[in-house]
């Protein structure tokens, strides 16, 4: 109980309000530039299962084996207003099987049973290509490979199914794993809105 | 029988001569001279491919067919243009008929319109009167046209030849609107049948019968029972092109819009 | 022993007054943050309207049948409130901490809570968003004007931090889900030598500066090297790489012998709490006056964290063994007379 004490205990207060300003300063600058929240998104533009000009094979899996999560955080997602609601779908069908009695090829593509087909509309109970389909994705049961966007882009489809993130699955890491394996730099950031919007492939032709 | 590339009109840039974003469609008249509808003009090629003539139109031109009296009609979204010597000279405005005009054939007393967004053909006397509708609700959905566009073709019987990529037919149908028989159908592997989602996007008829696939690109004649004549496949054109216009003139040459090259390509059969 | 002069029977008079206002000031503190962040939050849009070009697709009246196009799926993150609430949780844990700590000196209740602070912020938010790896998304954020954090980002990262500033590490002691596990686990502690213990103390350091170094770099290098690198997060998550969770394992196993190795010498967070530690108001401490020199509050203190007798304030974790093993601490929880901190002997 002495200057001593006094002296200490002054500096003890300056020292933590020394650091109480700058926790406070580089708060109040973090706070003054913050948004809402950024997510992960699939480019479209430059994923290699809904860009033009990559007909390769089965396409790429990156998605489905690099994502941290157990079945990966991103899903194939019909975009019904874009789909054709074609009677034979390159995205349900096999469509390099061989045609069974019916008119339709013999195989499904989706390895995971994921796509359902249903007819919608005024049905033709005669001629069942004569149709319109609905084609709807479970998201319980797909895993994001891929192989319904590759089929489905154009100009084979319409390019109705992209592969995109799933917010109520995806972690939203700080460097997710996808971005950093994919070799098209098709992860990007956006915010929480923009993400959730479809987008758009630009067509080089008509 | 084969085919063999002559010619290469146009082609993407910005020239005269050249195309700068969209080729949608081409038809050839009696006297050899190509038409190609693009960008926001029709662009009138003579046979050895110079620029012979060219001019805008009011709206992004989806058709062009030049008829016997030499006017040319320009189909677009929502009207039909008619223009003589390159002015306008009328406008048959209708957005619930003519919501978008990408094919448009002439039979003798008729203007035929196929309209892709109600999936019909109109058929139109000469003053643009409607007078009936073919090909919706036949039998029970009509054209299945996920890809936007309805071409069609009419042979000298005045049968009306529309190909139904859904189905992956053509179908023909009397001028009154009945249906009366189709060709083709699904079939992956097979190069008689026609594959994808929705085949064949364009159809044309000469002496006979000209069909354009996509995914795959292909251009096939058949004869009107339906028998594989002709396959130009492949390489021709660019894999990704969709929705190829498809013009035959006389002397039986093939003019086949290339919609990623933005050309014009000229095939001619030859014996074998 | 008790170097420096006594403390004067009028001094304490004062400080018992303060001490029953800080509470109610740190409440205040916690429902003005709380409004702060609730103000400037958005709140989700319900309706995404998108313009498409809808000529080629069927449209539902060709379609016919009474068909209407079905709603396409726009799968929402978690809402905001509730990372709001993770924020208000994680205030609410140090602040039960420190008053189980330092109030109620009672270890039981340290461990339920960080029992609960385990199974909250370790298994349910699988250990996401969490201080440590903040201070990445923190430098990123300082350095690169096109990079912000929401605020609840922020928030998590300053609180803690704050928190030590007056009262030392609660968040280690009851909050930090990596340190509850690691203190669950705590068997056999052996006590490392002084010079092996200042060494590898050194490590934390360089975690920290490799991790500041990789964050600043352009968007593409960038790379978040505390999140990649948490053994714990594999095992947060029930999945993972094999190696991680091996090494999550390793560390539990590790941690058995060697008191909570991954705090003491990792944790690149606990580097900046043992320095705004060091500047407590008030913390754990060994009351000089009242002690015997028995040394079983040392013994039980599985991190070295008392030396002759007096608490090295940035190195304890805010266990409270040394209050359980303490003989006096009967009474001494029950005393009246607050604690008094003598100048020469705390750190």
């Amino acid at each position: 109980m002495s200057a001593d004490m006094t002296r200490r205990g002054l500096l003890g207060n300056a020292a933590r309000g020394a650091v109480l300003l700058t926790l406070g300063g580089g708060t109040g600058f973090l706070v003054r530039k913050a948004h809402g929240q950024v997510v992960w998104q699939v480019d479209v533009t430059r994923c290699l299962n809904s860009r033009l000009g990559e007909v390769t094979g089965d396409g790429c899996r990156l998605c489905t084996s690099e994502c941290v999560v157990g079945l990966s955080a991103v899903r194939a997602v019909n975009e019904y207003s874009k789909c054709g609601r074609c009677s034979i779908c390159p995205a349900y069908f096999d469509i390099t099987s061989a045609v069974d009695e019916h008119g339709l090829p013999s195989e499904k593509l989706c390895p995971r049973d994921a796509v359902t087909r249903t007819p919608i509309g005024k049905v033709d109970p005669e001629d069942p290509a004569n149709n319109y389909y609905e084609y709807a994705i479970d998201e319980e049961k797909c895993d994001g490979c891929g192989r319904c966007a590759m089929r489905c882009k154009e100009p084979l489809g319409l390019g109705a199914i992209t592969l995109r993130v799933r917010y109520d699955r995806c972690l939203n890491c700080n460097k997710c794993a996808i971005s950093r394996a994919c070799p098209q730099n098709a992860f990007i950031q956006l915010p929480i809105e923009q993400a959730l919007q479809a987008q758009e492939v630009k067509r080089s032709g008509s | 029988m084969q085919y063999r590339k002559v010619q290469v009109i146009g082609g993407r840039g910005e020239g005269p001569d050249r195309f700068r974003a969209e080729l949608q469609s081409v038809a050839v008249d009696s006297r050899g001279r190509i038409y190609a509808a693009g960008d926001s003009e029709i662009k009138v090629f003579d046979a050895a491919g110079a620029i012979a003539r060219r001019w805008s139109t009011a709206k992004p031109p989806l058709a062009v067919a030049p008829a016997a009296d030499g006017s040319v009609y320009v189909g677009e979204a929502g009207q039909i243009e008619i223009f003589s010597n390159g002015r306008l000279i009328d406008t048959w405005r209708n957005a619930q008929l003519l919501g978008r005009v990408t094919a448009i054939r002439f039979t003798e007393e008729s203007v035929l319109a196929g309209d892709a967004s109600d999936r019909a053909i109109r058929r139109l006397d000469r003053h643009g009167k409607l007078l009936n509708t073919i090909g919706k609700d036949n039998p029970v959905n009509g054209l299945l046209i996920p890809n936007g566009v309805v071409d069609l073709g009419v042979d000298g019987r005045g049968v009306i030849h529309a190909a139904n990529p859904g189905k992956h037919r053509v179908e023909q149908y009397a001028a009154d609107g009945r249906l009366l028989g189709h060709i083709g159908r699904f079939n992956g592997t097979d190069p008689a049948g026609f594959t994808g989602c929705c085949n064949p996007t364009n159809v044309a008829v000469g002496e006979c019968l000209y069909t354009a696939e996509k995914a795959g690109p292909r251009v096939k004649a058949y004869d009107f029972s339906g028998r594989l004549l002709a396959v130009i496949a492949g390489d021709a054109f660019d894999a990704n092109c969709k929705n190829m216009s498809i013009a035959v003139d006389a002397r039986r040459r093939l003019y086949v819009a290339d919609t990623v090259k933005l050309a014009i390509l000229v095939f001619e059969e030859v014996a074998g | 022993m008790n170097a420096g002069p006594q403390g004067g029977a009028g001094f304490p008079a004062c400080r018992r007054n303060r001490h029953a206002g800080r509470p109610a000031a740190l409440a205040l503190l916690l429902a003005l943050f709380t409004s702060l962040v609730l103000s400037v939050s958005r709140a989700p849009a319900q309706a995404i309207p998108y313009q498409r070009q809808v000529q080629t697709a069927p449209q539902p009246d060709t379609i016919g049948g009474g068909y209407k196009t079905p709603e396409v799926q726009r799968a929402r993150p978690r809402q905001y409130w509730l990372q709001v609430l993770d924020v208000v949780l994680l205030a609410v844990a140090m602040c039960v901490t420190v008053w189980i700590v330092l109030k109620r000196r009672n270890r039981k209740w340290v461990v339920v809570t960080a029992a609960g602070s385990l199974a909250y912020f370790g298994f349910y938010r699988e250990g996401c968003i969490c201080p440590i790896g903040s201070i990445q998304n923190v430098t990123v954020a300082l350095t690169d004007p096109g990079y912000s954090i929401p605020i609840v980002v922020t928030a998590t990262f300053v609180l803690p931090l704050a928190v030590a500033l007056f009262f030392g590490r609660a968040f280690c002691g009851g909050v930090c889900p990596l340190g509850a596990i690691q203190e669950l686990v705590v068997l056999k502690p052996i006590r490392t030598p002084r010079r092996l213990d200042r060494a590898l103390g050194l490590l934390k350091y360089v975690y920290l500066g490799l991790a500041i170094l990789f964050a600043v770099k352009p968007a593409l290098a960038r790379d978040f090297l505390i999140c990649r690198f948490d053994p714990f997060v594999g095992l947060f998550r029930r999945e993972g790489a094999p190696h991680m969770l091996m090494l999550g394992g390793a560390f539990l196993v590790g941690g058995m012998f060697i008191g909570r190795p991954y705090c003491r010498y990792l944790c690149p967070y606990g580097a900046l709490l043992s320095w705004c530690s060091r500047l407590a108001y008030r913390g754990v401490t060994v009351t000089p006056d009242k002690e015997l020199d028995c040394g079983l509050c040392a013994g039980a203190c599985p991190y070295g964290a008392i030396e002759e007798m007096r608490t090295v304030r940035w190195d304890c974790l805010y266990c409270a063994r040394c209050y359980a093993f303490c003989p006096r601490d009967g009474q001494l929880a029950r005393a009246k007379a607050p604690l008094v901190r003598l100048p020469g002997a705390t750190s």
